[in-house]
């Protein structure tokens, strides 16, 4: 199942906050930035439970991340992921001549990916070394 | 069974978020931290990632072969010295979470090099100095937000998520001079496209589209002056709401607007605050308004002001040419690493390959790379040499700048490792290793 | 007037951006071929001469009928023209960041895409670009709060956002900075102090930002016009300030009514 013509916004949560001060490369980190969060109504469109990995899609790349509903809702049309190295797969790197990436409201897509392996950040990050060696 | 000596220090400084409470009490025995009082979760996290763990580097580290062994500091120094000497386009990155006296030396370590300087700013209120620079700001500090302000309103910015303790500290929850009532004093107003927790406990949500704050911030101002608009609706918000608003922003005795990354990250970036300022400036006709920006990083405002005082420029800074440059979009950090144009960079206190959009990381990773990093981080596991600090504001002192630019120190409240340098040390003896290895 | 040239050929891909300032009119006057070779040009932090990247033929003479015409891909060459008086430039290729950067006079013409930046801080004489530009066309650089204020920039494709930024006129001095675009993204026109704009298709939003006076026409479509711009009647026929008239049926706006409530500032988009 998916979902398309969403915005995507990226952000500090309090939980992600934790998680980086006690070490970005722990399983913790996963479960506080690897994440995707979904307007509630929004998430009943894709028949599926909280905590399934999805794939965020935008135009700047790809990420598989664990799903969960918002606290911070609604927001109908909006999925939220926290800054981080999942996030940074898909936002956009055009800094429109400022300096600052545009990480905030990207269009995106999503789908439900049963069985999808949500990488930790080493290996996510080790994607981008790989390819030179 | 013996009783642990405690130690308590009150009056610790947070080295976390722009927040920077001074107001922390750290309990230290057998130089480990064991208790914190009035932290938030975030502040306590650090205080104890201090503590010995697996995730702390201890000695200086060089890769070889594609894995890291311990190194002394000798060489892992010489080996640091060789790639800045070596690369063409070096970058000096980060800054933002060490004290304002290592990023003294990071400076003069760029000019030395005629590399490039940046700090975090770069990626997150660069936009906001960019703003002041062309409208100026009208700035205060946030004892007197505390004291005043009865309008607070949120653009752009969740502090119950990145800046926890703002709101009982600052702005909202707590008692002030002229605020005897504390929260009942004050009316919150949050301007958002999510419900946050912050607009949860306001008193006016605001949902506004994304990348649609220009409009709306233009239209208030216009709405301001007097002006009858033809919208009936701008940005999502009904023309009724901006009427409303800014019946409220004029009716006020002492407003301030923080505002933060979704201003700064999202379309129009630093045009989106040249228009938050001009309102402000313009609704001073009428009251008394002001604005802060949410500074991230405990540290980030002060390495804006050593950059500028010393250079002139507070981040995105070229030495290539001999005499400090700035131009955000030519000099910045993701932009040179989106067309790979650096070939060598030196991390100091931050972590790009967790911040950055990943085809900045990607060419970053084609370099030689240089981790001056207490922790195991994205940017570290993947650095060539790392040279392992003291936590600055937990075993060493220094000077940090709060979001309001108000200096403050830090303190030390127990020792660093053994091998673990303070990052102004590490800086000064890489510099003194550079010169050496040049003749000079 | 007879035009002399100087013809600069790229020799090898520079592996950094190249600070080219020195390639202008003014620099090569007076100058023998040997003399033009040295000329100073940055390449990352190592200081070098025109001779190492560029192979260099023909000859100058005065500033003013100088031509340099610049062969192979100098794309990543920027500030090529930076401040020259007169003379001119061609440049047959992409070109890199701040092209004719506060040029005084004199013209240049690229026949390809130029960087960010082109024609920043102009004062005078014309900037040509054949294909699209970046941001920032004909803006003022950081912390400048007066830009262009005078000459012309004509660019065939389309211009990226905050172009013609804190553009400047003068009545009394008559001097009417003005672009000519095929396109525009965000923010033409911001801090507008009375440039002209004249884009022959479509916009992206906020157009006319904080603009205090000064004329933008869109022949093209408009994503969106602020809501702090006014409807005035239609017109069908509009006369810049530098005595061009242009005639077809607009919609006539004023603005930006956010700065101030009344406002000689005009935006003009195209009745289909």
């Amino acid at each position: 199942m998916s979902l398309t013509n969403l915005i995507l916004l990226t952000g500090r949560t309090i939980n992600q906050g934790v998680a980086l001060e006690g070490g970005k490369v722990t399983k913790e980190n996963v479960r506080a930035a690897g994440i995707c969060t979904f307007d509630k109504d929004d998430f009943k469109k894709l028949d599926s439970i909280a905590g399934t990995p999805v794939k965020v899609t935008t135009d700047y790349g790809e990420v598989m991340v664990y799903s969960t509903i918002t606290e911070e809702g609604p927001h109908p049309g909006i999925i939220f992921i926290p800054m981080g190295p999942w996030s940074n797969q898909v936002v956009n790197p055009d800094t429109q001549g400022c300096g600052t990436p545009t990480y905030k409201g990207m269009k995106a897509k999503v789908e439900i990916v049963k069985d999808g392996k949500v990488l930790d950040a080493l290996e996510l990050i080790g994607k981008l070394k790989e390819v030179q060696k | 069974m013996t009783q642990k000596k405690i130690t308590t220090h009150y009056d610790v400084l947070c080295p976390f978020c722009g927040t920077l409470c001074d107001d922390l009490e750290v309990d230290i025995a057998d130089n480990e931290v064991i208790e914190m009082r009035n932290s938030c979760q975030i502040g306590t996290k650090k205080f104890f990632s201090s503590n010995p763990s697996g995730h702390r580097y201890l000695k200086p580290q060089i890769k070889e072969k594609g894995t890291f062994r311990d190194a002394t500091w000798d060489e892992a120094l010489d080996k640091a010295a060789d790639i800045l000497i070596k690369a063409k386009r070096p970058l000096l990155y980060g800054f933002s979470s060490t004290e304002c006296e290592a990023q003294g030396v990071g400076v003069e370590l760029a000019e030395y090099l005629k590399a490039i300087l940046d700090n975090t700013a770069s990626v997150c209120h660069g936009p906001s100095l960019l703003a002041i620079q062309d409208v100026g700001a009208p700035l205060s500090t946030l004892g007197e937000y505390k004291n005043r302000a009865d309008l607070v309103i949120f653009w752009g910015s969740n502090p119950v998520h990145a800046h926890p303790r703002h709101l009982s500290r600052y702005s909202d929850f707590v008692r002030g001079y002229f605020r005897k009532d504390g929260r009942n004093d004050r009316y919150i107003v949050v301007v958002d496209p999510r419900n946050t927790h912050t607009a949860q406990i306001a008193d006016l949500y605001i949902k506004i589209n994304p990348n649609e704050d220009y409009e709306l911030l233009n239209a208030i101002r216009a709405v301001l002056r007097g002006v009858e608009l033809d919208a009936k609706e701008v940005s999502g918000v009904p023309m009724e709401s901006i009427k409303r608003l800014v019946d409220i922003l004029k009716k006020c005795h002492f407003g301030v607007i923080f505002f933060g990354m979704g201003l700064t990250q999202s379309l129009s970036h630093h045009r989106n605050i040249d228009s938050a300022i001009c309102l402000v400036r313009e609704l001073n006709d009428h009251t008394k308004f002001l604005l802060t920006p949410m500074r991230g990083h405990y540290n980030v405002a002060g390495a804006n002001q050593v950059f500028t005082w010393n250079t002139g420029y507070a981040y995105s800074i070229d030495f290539s040419r001999e005499y400090a440059r700035y131009n955000p979009g030519e000099f910045s950090s993701v932009d040179l690493l989106m067309n790979d144009e650096v070939d060598a960079t030196l991390i100091v206190a931050s972590d790009p390959a967790s911040n950055f959009p990943a085809g900045a990381v990607r060419n970053m990773f084609k370099h030689p790379i240089i981790a001056i990093e207490p922790h195991h981080t994205p940017t570290s596991v993947y650095a060539d040499v790392i040279l392992p600090p003291a936590f600055a504001g937990i075993e060493c002192e220094g000077t940090a700048y709060r979001m309001d630019k108000v200096p403050l120190r830090l303190r030390k409240v127990k020792e660093a490792p053994e091998e673990c340098l303070p990052d102004k040390e590490i800086l000064e003896r890489l510099f003194e290793r550079v010169k050496e290895k040049e003749g000079k | 007037m007879k035009m002399v040239e100087v013809k600069l050929k790229l020799k090898k891909k520079p592996k950094f951006p190249l600070e080219a300032d020195s390639i202008t009119p003014d620099n090569f006057a007076g100058k023998t071929l040997a003399e033009i070779k040295k000329l100073p040009l940055y390449h990352a932090r190592e200081l070098i001469t025109i001779g190492e990247f560029f192979d260099v033929t023909g000859k100058a003479e005065d500033v003013s009928n100088t031509k340099i015409i610049i062969d192979g891909d100098v794309s990543k060459v920027k500030r090529i023209g930076e401040k020259m008086t007169g003379g001119e430039i061609i440049i047959n290729s992409d070109v890199g960041m701040h092209v004719g950067n506060t040029m005084s006079g004199g013209k240049i013409l690229v026949k390809g895409n130029a960087d960010d930046w082109a024609g920043a801080m102009l004062q005078g004489g014309e900037l040509e670009i054949e294909g699209n530009a970046g941001h920032y066309v004909g803006s003022a650089y950081r912390g400048f709060w007066q830009g262009m204020k005078n000459g012309t920039i004509r660019v065939k494709g389309k211009v990226g956002n905050e172009s013609m930024l804190w553009a400047k006129s003068s009545k009394p001095a008559n001097k009417w900075p003005t672009l000519y675009c095929g396109g525009a993204s965000s923010f033409l026109g911001l801090h507008n102090h009375g440039g002209t704009m004249v884009v022959e298709g479509d916009v992206d939003r906020c157009i006319g930002a904080d603009q205090i006076r000064g004329t933008i026409i869109v022949k093209g479509n408009i994503s969106r016009i602020l809501p702090s711009f006014k409807k005035l009647d239609d017109v069908n026929e509009i006369t810049l300030p530098n005595g061009e008239i242009m005639t077809g049926k607009f919609a006539q706006y004023s603005g930006d009514h956010s700065v101030s409530k009344e406002t000689a500032g005009r935006l003009y988009v195209a009745i289909k």
